[in-house]
């Protein structure tokens, strides 16, 4: 009976020395891979910084405006000129047609249209 | 040890004792005391040296290769424009370094680095490798992607440090605004010192600026019109082969500088001469006499006085003799000019007669009033101070009121005019973004609305029938003043050397900006043509309305240009 005590109370050391020891092991390992992550973070976040201002450099206006003029040949980009800035209102509104003779005007008295759309059962 | 000890207690009770009893144990038991204490001092001295050697290297400063200690340059935040387009970063550049002392064979490493650096000087570096010191830089600020290309060579002895460095994608374009930093990243001009005098320069002593936490600075530039503006006078400044050139774009309602800009200015990246004399921005840090641009300021405090109203008329007939000194005009009628006249004639005579009205202390009480005497309040540091006679005389007055014998800052005018075309609310020009109420609040009133309402109508008078019609740009209602200073050459007004600025506003039934353009010294464009503002300094305004106004937000308006004129005054 003493023995078995024994036993048992080292079987329960053991078992508890092992899983302390897989605990810890495993907590190191996340640890690690949260430090690989974190670096990670950085690295990107740096890379997002340089490529921040990569873009704002590609944007530049002087920078654009340099190769609108050089390539103003095959793009014919020119500055907006005054008249053409106009608001909705200067818009006239579009004249309206007449239909009777328009084939889509035809089609509607024609009986039931051929094509079937998904909705139509 | 013990059992050193004891044996030696046992002897010593031993010998206190009258019967010794040794017996057959010390015939051997002494050697084998003696060879166990041998045995025992050894071991001793084995572990004594491991723990002595283990101690001695744990005290020892690990001699750690990789040279002087990564620079801590503090963060600082972006600077972005009011559109949220960076104008300044840091960014964190690798450098490479080597220590000569562990390079095991510098003609490898040469040899590989070049596979990645081409550039690299071969003969320098390798004296470099040789020269047996603990650190030498070999390239500063490598790309992300030579890093990576030289960490896959593996070659020992060398290594990265990561520096943060400024930087500006718009290099020049607004480098007087902006400004620079130091080596170690603090601001020492422009708006990079203000945000240090803001606060930063504490946080970054207390090493609390982490980049994370620090917002981007939003400026009130707008970085494409702020193009736009340098492109201008960089072209003006070729063309008309001036020795500098500058102009501001400057919303009327709130105060908000748009856009400045100064020729020759510096690249910030590499400001090697940003501290050159010609190179300061002229704009905030030049002090000018601004010529016939400062008639705005007594026509406007003319009208303020309420002694006189746009159908006064002053007598321009005669030349005004004064002291030495002899008022003439340049474009004289030699009759009778009413207000509007004297305006957009540019009378010098008109414009004494003008002061007259108001008086000595009256005209240095307005241009005090106006702000034109004082030193400029807002963000950036380099501001100058205009100066003014000691004493105002007669002749000061009378010089001042077609704007000789005072100088001011471009900036400063452009500020003062905004006041006039606004409303009459002078409100302190901000580099930072700022709601009409905000500068409503912070504004106060100089001259009457109605003025205010006269002095549109002047400008945009000028505009159509007077010096201003090169400014015209079809839309957007352009109203504006020339002027042509002449410059003090060795003690005398040279009359081939002229200060020429053009002061505008526009759109003129509300004007929403004031554009104002200086050219230092242009000459003629071609031999025969003048080099007035109205031929250099009108058409920059132009240009800068032309390319910018759909930007700012105004919108073109072709109903007044079929009409014969404006509304007409009564």
């Amino acid at each position: 009976m003493f023995r078995t005590t024994d036993i048992l109370l080292i079987a329960a050391m053991v078992s508890a020395a092992a899983f302390t020891y897989k605990v810890k092991h495993e907590a190191e390992e996340q640890l690690a891979a949260v430090r690989k992550i974190e670096q990670q973070i950085r690295f990107e976040e740096d890379s997002i910084d340089l490529l921040k201002a990569d873009w704002s450099l590609l944007t530049q206006p002087s920078r654009l405006q340099k190769l609108a003029e050089t390539y103003q040949s095959e793009l014919q980009l020119e500055p907006v000129e005054a008249r053409q800035v106009v608001e909705l209102n200067d818009i006239p509104m579009r004249p309206v047609e007449d239909f009777s003779t328009d084939p889509v005007g035809a089609m509607a008295q024609s009986g039931t249209d051929k094509v079937v759309t998904g909705a139509v059962r | 040890m013990m059992r050193l000890w004891r044996n030696r207690l046992s002897k010593g009770q031993g010998s206190t004792a009258s019967i010794v009893v040794d017996g057959a144990r010390k015939a051997t038991g002494g050697r084998t005391k003696n060879r166990v204490v041998m045995t025992m001092a050894v071991f001793f001295g084995i572990y004594a040296t491991i723990a002595g050697r283990l101690v001695y290297l744990g005290m020892l400063e690990p001699d750690e290769g990789g040279g002087p200690a990564s620079r801590v340059t503090a963060s600082r935040p972006d600077i972005v424009d009011r559109n949220g387009e960076v104008l300044a970063t840091d960014i964190k550049t690798a450098s490479l370094f080597a220590e000569p002392r562990r390079v095991v064979d510098a003609d490898e490493v040469i040899e590989k680095l070049s596979t990645v650096l081409p550039d690299i000087d071969v003969e320098q570096t390798y004296k470099k490798l040789k020269s047996g010191t603990g650190f030498v830089w070999l390239k500063r600020q490598l790309t992300p992607k030579q890093q990576h290309d030289i960490m896959q060579l593996g070659l020992p002895g060398i290594g990265f440090r990561t520096e943060k460095r400024r930087f500006y994608p718009g290099g020049p374009t607004a480098s007087h605004i902006l400004g620079l930093t130091n080596i170690d990243n603090q601001g020492i001009a422009g708006m990079e010192k203000y945000i240090d005098d803001q606060g930063l320069a504490d946080l970054q002593a207390s090493g609390l600026a982490v980049a994370k936490d620090l917002n981007p600075v939003r400026l009130s530039i707008d970085l494409r019109v702020q193009h736009i503006v340098r492109d201008e006078i960089a072209r003006a400044m070729e063309k008309y082969d001036a020795i500098a050139a500058g102009a501001v774009v400057l919303n009327v309602k709130t105060g908000e500088v748009l856009a400045m800009a100064s020729v020759p200015d510096f690249d910030p990246n590499n400001p090697h001469n940003a501290l050159d004399k010609d190179r300061l921005n002229r704009m905030s840090a030049g002090v000018y006499e601004m010529g016939s641009t400062i008639k705005t300021f007594t026509t406007a405090m003319a009208l303020d006085s309420g002694k006189v109203n746009l159908n006064s008329t002053f007598d321009a007939t005669k030349p005004i003799t004064i002291g030495r000194q002899t008022i003439r005009d340049f474009h004289g009628k030699g009759r009778v000019l009413t207000v509007p006249e004297v305006f957009i004639y540019s009378s010098n005579i008109g414009s004494a007669r003008e002061a007259d009205v108001v008086g000595i202390e009256g005209h240095r009480d307005f241009l005090k009033r106006i702000g034109l005497l004082d030193r400029m309040q807002t963000e950036l540091p380099e501001v100058a101070r205009p100066t003014e006679p000691k004493v105002w005389k007669k002749v000061h007055s009378i010089t001042i009121s077609f704007g000789h014998g005072m100088s001011t800052t471009p900036l400063q005018t452009a500020v003062g005019t905004a006041a006039l075309m606004n409303g009459g609310r002078l409100m302190n020009p901000t580099f930072l973004p700022r709601t009409e109420e905000e500068a409503m609040a912070a504004s106060r009133q100089v001259v009457s609305a109605s003025t205010s309402e006269d002095m549109r109508y002047l400008y945009r008078l000028n505009a159509e029938k007077g010096s201003g019609r090169r400014a015209e740009v079809p839309g957007y209602r352009v109203g504006g003043k020339t002027g042509t200073a002449e410059k003090v050459v060795n003690g005398r007004y040279a009359p081939n050397v002229r200060f020429n600025a053009f002061l505008a506003a526009f759109p003129m039934d509300d004007p929403q900006y004031v554009v104002l353009s200086i050219v230092d010294e242009p000459k003629p464009e071609k031999p025969g043509m003048g080099a007035t503002a109205g031929l250099n300094a009108a058409p920059v305004v132009a240009n800068i309305i032309r390319r910018s106004a759909s930007f700012l937000g105004v919108k073109p308006d072709f109903s007044h240009e079929t009409q014969a004129t404006l509304v007409s005054y009564d």
